[in-house]
């Protein structure tokens, strides 16, 4: 058996964690940048705010104290997502986290009864532990799993664990009732060239021949209608296999035209893309730099150039990368135009282990520690402690995030309060703010 | 760790230690404990007695330097890091400031100190019994015990331990 635990709506549950105040009422988080609402409460759904909102249209309801905007605090929530990995890891034999809010476990040599018995375990400790609230799939396929996962959500009677056997007449029904593009790796593209060939429903697309899927569609189509067979064919492996590229791209708070400032976006990118690089240890032999105008500015002049400039021998040395993207800037920059965006892209990767030197290139590995001690430091001090050039701290493409809540289990300055009686917090908040009004105060009057 | 007694001989045990081993200065306490759930840090030192070749007699007793994480987090990955505020649980050696250590995996029992969710504030309490039924109790006479009986109550976690920095 294969289990898919799913954290109910991940981003909101870490911030109800930490603030009571938020619980039953309608709470949305908005993408980096404060752009739009990328993930959203029950009571949030039930106003009918639809994802990928523009915030700018909800401010009304914020100013109004109907609903709660709050920017990504994507601190928290890499923390809760690894604390639920451990948890996960600590409970069941082997665990393959899919993204920041789904994993994997897998569950070999459990009958049936043990799998719903500590599917059960698992969702009641999530709970208890870690205040988040998850549902648990269960099924002999991926692809099963994450449809069990689905109606664990949406059946209450479920109570948030749904195990789904290949040939139930539990599965068949669902099956029936399901569009073919709510199954998992069907898209909405190749649903539509489904519904051509008369396939409508997730149990037409089980009923149909794999070979001849294969011929007229691919082999992953293929496979699909195998795991909703019950046959699981999507290895572990392969939801594990390292990425071919990495990318680091943001929005700016504000657009510039300056090409300093661009300059500064684009290497704190493409330093953080070569940490990446390292974490899954790969080389890079081309960096790829680009930078976007505002396309909904229909009055200003528009522009999206981009760079590609190929490294002497790949490398992961972090300097070598920011040569790239000086190079690259100075070759795509054109005065008199207004950026939004700008972004970093490593690609061509190899694998740093199998790389064979060449005798006419110098070695890649020239200070191998160098990196290793930079990104060591970075991971224990936070990010950003060692930065190579200085950047300013109030540039104008910096993330705008202004409602950010607190990064309650990654920074000391910011935990979480707790009062010793009703009205403590907001107590203890007043004196600071008197004690840091009365310093400021102190310091403005001239000394006698 | 209460600050208004007098410290047990455990507490005072351990602070020699750490005082003895002096590349720990006693400050650096609190920002030893991890910040997330990473596994903790366990250093090792074999004892050895120079380049001489001639073994070290502390050889067969592998020494481990004490880990005040070890002490007090029994369990990593269920436990956070919070901040008091306000003076009724002065009387249980909780003062505004102090870091409690909260683990969440532990079930409350009487007697246990708790960080639960009373109508929508974050409260720190002891939970007992209080003319026979179950109360949020403060060790302070201007707080009367809150009944637990028909109020928007719920557990966070169980407060394990509770540092109190005396230097900043």
């Amino acid at each position: 058996m294969i289990g898919l635990v799913d954290a109910n709506n991940f981003y909101v549950s870490c911030e109800r964690v930490f603030n009571p105040a938020l619980e039953g009422k309608p709470v949305g988080v908005m993408s980096n940048n404060d752009g739009c609402v990328i993930a959203r409460s029950a009571e949030m759904k039930a106003l009918e705010i639809p994802m990928g909102t523009p915030s700018f249209q909800l401010q009304g309801l914020r100013r109004r104290g109907e609903i709660h905007l709050l920017s990504s605090n994507y601190e928290l929530y890499g923390d809760m997502s690894a604390r639920l990995a451990q948890l996960l890891r600590d409970a069941c034999p082997d665990v393959a986290p899919y993204s920041i809010d789904e994993m994997f476990i897998y569950l070999d040599g459990f009958s049936n009864a043990q799998c719903q018995a500590l599917g059960e375990v698992v969702r009641r400790r999530v709970r208890r532990y870690l205040g988040l609230p998850v549902c648990v799939g269960l099924a002999p396929t991926h692809t099963l799993a994450k449809l069990a996962n689905h109606v664990a959500k949406q059946q209450p009677h479920y109570q948030g664990v749904c195990l789904l056997t290949a040939n139930s007449p539990t599965t068949m029904a669902l099956l029936k009732q399901l569009p073919v593009n709510d199954v998992w790796g069907v898209g909405r593209r190749l649903a539509e060239r489904l519904a051509v060939s008369g396939i409508r429903t997730a149990w037409q697309l089980r009923e149909c021949d794999p070979k001849q899927l294969r011929k007229r569609f691919s082999v992953v189509l293929a496979r699909t209608v195998l795991e909703l067979r019950g046959t699981s064919c999507l290895a572990m492996n392969a939801l594990e296999a390292p990425r071919q590229r990495i990318m680091t791209s943001r929005s700016f708070g504000q657009a510039t035209g300056v090409k300093a400032q661009l300059h500064a976006a684009l290497r704190r990118h493409a330093q953080r893309s070569a940490e990446k690089l390292r974490q899954q240890k790969s080389l890079t032999r081309a960096v790829l730099l680009f930078l976007n105008t505002n396309r909904h500015r229909k009055d200003q002049p528009q522009l999206s150039p981009s760079a590609m400039i190929p490294l002497a021998s790949p490398s992961d040395d972090t300097r070598i990368i920011l040569e790239a993207v000086r190079e690259g800037l100075e070759q795509m920059y054109r005065p008199g135009f207004q950026f939004i965006k700008a972004g970093v892209m490593l690609l061509d990767l190899v694998d740093a282990q199998q790389y064979q030197l060449s005798l006419l290139q110098p070695s890649h590995k020239a200070h191998p520690h160098l990196m290793n001690t930079v990104d060591a430091i970075n991971q224990r001090m936070g990010q950003g402690t060692i930065r190579f050039g200085m950047t300013e701290a109030e540039a104008p493409w910096q993330l705008r995030c202004a409602h950010r809540s607190n990064r309650y289990t990654t920074c000391w300055d910011e935990l979480m309060e707790a009062g010793t009686h009703p009205g403590a917090i907001a107590a203890a908040r007043a004196k600071r703010e008197q004690q840091r009004l009365a310093r400021a105060q102190r310091l403005a009057q001239p000394r006698a | 760790m209460m600050p208004s007694q007098p410290a047990s001989s455990e507490t005072a045990t351990f602070t020699t230690s750490a005082l003895t081993t002096s590349t720990f200065p006693t400050t650096m306490v609190a920002t030893a404990l991890p910040l997330t759930s990473r596994p903790l840090p366990f250093p090792t030192l074999y004892g050895r007695a120079g380049f001489s070749g001639f073994p070290s007699p502390a050889q067969d007793y592998e020494p481990r330097t004490l880990d005040l994480n070890e002490r007090l987090i029994k369990h990593p990955n269920h436990t956070f890091y919070l901040t008091a505020a306000g003076d009724s649980m002065e009387g249980w050696g909780i003062f505004e400031g102090d870091l409690l250590v909260v683990d969440r995996s532990i079930p409350p029992r009487l007697g246990h100190i708790l960080v639960a969710m009373f109508e929508e504030e974050v409260l720190i309490k002891r939970y007992a019994l209080y003319q026979g039924t179950p109360h949020l109790c403060s060790a302070h006479p201007h707080y009367p015990p809150l009944p637990l009986a028909e109020t928007n109550c719920q557990l966070w976690g169980v407060v394990r331990a509770v540092v109190h920095e005396y230097l900043p």
